[in-house]
């Protein structure tokens, strides 16, 4: 059974094989000793043999057995966060930098520690709002950075 | 030389100048006294603010930043015993003991002293070789610029602890990212996959904030709602007084410990993407092989603090020899400096000395004056910077992202930049949750081009493939790189004989 090394090594095979596959529809030009896929060709060569290392160093290793104890990890926490985040990404085209900073921040605050009253709903909704007007005044106004305006929204 | 020096003292004496260093020194403070804000995290949140300012500006506040960061991860060392940063790990094991022992003032003053110190004489070697060593490479032709890439990424890899194959396949990787695009020569789109965005290549900014920022932030989310036990540290209330007179006598009358930590922290900085975090445990290790008492080492010594915070301090100067006389980022820090200089059309590496001797002079000034002025944060902050570490990693981890976005963004006003940002912060904690370390990666992504670059001019001009040999400071180069991996394949099978004779060991004791 392979270990997580295992995996990684053969993902980054696989993913170099393929690439690699695609630079020999590269062609080269008579004008020039070197095409374009001289040196991908060497990278992803390079990368094939490094992973294939990892791969084979991970089926003949002795595996020692796991750990029995570990600091259990939020992964659901973590998965919830990067969602977050996407959807922010995705609504800031759509909603502008404003709106959707202020509801990415709230969204976020209440994932990571949810509030319990309403004091600290209080404080996510300033820090929300805070966040999108300070960031916007500093970054628009003084330092001239275009944030995204909305389709939607216009805002 | 002095001259120069002098010149862009005044300059940065300037309210324009000297006010980014300022606020770059206290957020460095902050940032590096925040346990899971590392100062690479800082520096990133810092960056989108620089690009509406002067270039000397906008690296004055990252040098302070950097300078105070590293000084402020010993408060929480020594008070509370949570290392504020990977690069105080080491002042925690005697820092924490003496403050507990009734000398908190003492424990926190003797490392901000020792960082002052180390980043001082830091700073002269930092001024006296980064020329010199610069001259040296303007003779380097594209042979040796590619042999020096390839030790770099080699080293880097090398010195990765847990895999030698995963550290040259996470540099390799980084190297495949800037494959994507078109080709240098020719300008012939090559693997696109037919995203019209990536014909321009992939910037490296946003994938180093990506990559940088996510890990570690998702390192610290996975952690949370654990109900991990708060650190038990001194009481906040007690007297941090201390006499500055004696706590500097103490530091300067064990000269050699000082010289020696600084040193390591020189050399460790020097060698590419290696970082401070290194420095520190190097020193510390160093320092109890030559104490006459290694007893006493993490009973809360003065020798163990000294060691840890001089040389990460010095650290700092010598990740900036590297990138001001190569354009090879030290670490992560300078790798983020590098983007500023990019965004602000400044090149990096031999000629940036002769080239724009007023801003590198600045910078040279810049991280001397950072020593005072983060001295001028902590001596009536110290105490206000103990609170800062209660603030909910909840609000704080938000507000950062925002930042990332708006870095990644603010390069060239596109979403695309974003997309990159969330594509790579995924990819970055993969890479951490399947043990790849993200240094090389990180060096492959920034050196990926320039390797590829030398290389084609080296073959265009000459293809005859074994002048890489047969030149001699390329050929020292390429043996160098050898030896590195060779070493560190060495190592590591001694490590892994050890590990194995230990747990027979252990085995026979049950």
């Amino acid at each position: 059974m392979l270990s997580r090394d295992g995996w990684g090594g053969l993902a980054v095979l696989a993913a170099s094989l393929l690439l690699f596959w695609g630079t020999l529809g590269l062609k080269d030009n008579p004008l020039v000793p070197i095409g374009p896929g001289f040196y991908p060709r060497i990278v992803l060569g390079v990368t094939a043999v490094l992973s294939l290392w990892l791969l084979l160093a991970d089926v003949f290793a002795s595996k020692p057995p796991a750990a029995s104890r570990r600091e259990p990890l939020n992964y659901r926490l973590v998965a919830l966060t990067f969602a977050v985040f996407g959807l922010y990404v995705g609504a800031l085209p759509y909603l502008g930098f404003r709106i959707a900073t202020g509801l990415y921040v709230a969204a976020t605050c209440a994932l990571l520690a949810p509030p319990r009253n309403a004091k600290t709903w209080a404080g996510v909704f300033i820090l929300a709002v805070l966040t999108a007007l300070v960031t916007y005044l500093v970054f628009e106004r003084y330092l001239l950075v275009l944030l995204p305006r909305g389709r939607l929204t216009g805002f | 030389m002095f001259e120069l020096l002098g010149a862009g003292l005044l300059n940065i004496l300037q309210l324009k100048y000297l006010m980014p260093l300022f606020i770059g020194s206290l957020i460095g403070v902050v940032g590096g006294a925040l346990p899971g804000i590392t100062i690479t995290m800082t520096v990133i949140v810092v960056l989108p603010f620089t690009f509406g300012l002067e270039p000397l500006q906008g690296l004055s506040a990252m040098i302070g930043v950097y300078v105070g960061g590293e000084t402020g991860g010993l408060i929480t060392s020594c008070l509370l015993g949570i290392p504020g940063k990977p690069s105080a790990v080491a002042t925690t094991f005697d820092g924490f003991p003496m403050a507990k022992n009734g000398e908190p003032g003492r424990a926190l003053w003797l490392g901000i002293w020792a960082s002052i110190f180390g980043g001082l004489l830091g700073a002269v070697f930092l001024v006296a070789t980064t020329e010199p060593l610069a001259t040296i490479a303007l003779a380097f032709g594209p042979w040796e610029y590619f042999s020096l890439f390839i030790l770099a990424l080699s080293m880097v890899a090398g010195l990765v602890e847990s895999s030698l194959a995963k550290g040259l396949v996470s540099g390799a990787i980084g190297c495949i990212i800037t494959i994507l695009g078109n080709d240098p020569v020719l300008g012939q789109e090559r693997l696109t996959l037919g995203i019209p965005f990536l014909s321009g290549g992939i910037p490296f900014l946003p994938v180093l904030i990506g990559v940088f920022a996510f890990a570690q932030i998702m390192s610290e989310v996975e952690r949370m709602g654990g109900g991990v036990k708060a650190a038990e540290g001194v009481d906040r209330g007690v007297s941090l007084a201390v006499s500055h007179v004696k706590v500097m006598w103490e530091i300067v009358s064990r000269p050699f410990l000082l010289l020696w930590s600084t040193f390591i922290g020189l050399v460790i900085g020097v060698l590419p993407a290696i970082g401070g975090s290194a420095a520190n445990m190097l020193a510390y290790d160093q320092a109890k092989k030559f104490s006459r008492h290694p007893e006493k080492f993490g009973t809360g010594i003065p020798e163990g603090i000294i060691a840890s915070e001089s040389s990460n301090n010095a650290n700092v100067a010598g990740s900036l020899v590297t990138i001001m006389a190569f354009g090879i980022p030290g670490d992560a820090v300078t790798a983020v400096m590098l983007g500023a200089l990019t965004i602000h059309g400044i090149q990096s590496g031999p000629l940036f000395i002769s080239q724009n001797a007023t801003l590198a002079y600045g910078m040279f000034a810049a991280y001397i004056l950072a020593h005072g002025l983060v001295l001028l944060v902590l001596l009536p902050g110290v105490r206000w910077m103990l609170h800062m570490v209660t603030i909910p990693k909840a609000m704080l981890f938000p507000v950062v992202i925002v930042l990332c976005v708006i870095g990644a963004y603010a390069l060239n006003n596109t979403m695309d930049n974003v997309y990159v940002l969330l594509v790579f912060g995924l990819f970055g904690y993969g890479m951490v949750k399947s043990g790849f370390p993200l240094a090389p990666f990180i060096l492959g992504v920034i050196l990926g081009d320039q390797i590829e670059i030398n290389l084609v001019r080296a073959i265009m001009t000459d293809s005859n493939p074994w002048l890489f040999l047969t030149r001699p400071i390329s050929g020292v180069l390429l043996a160098a790189s050898v030896l590195s991996v060779a070493a560190a394949i060495w190592q590591h099978r001694r490590s892994q004989k050890r590990l194995a004779q230990a747990a027979q060991d252990d085995a026979a004791d049950f």
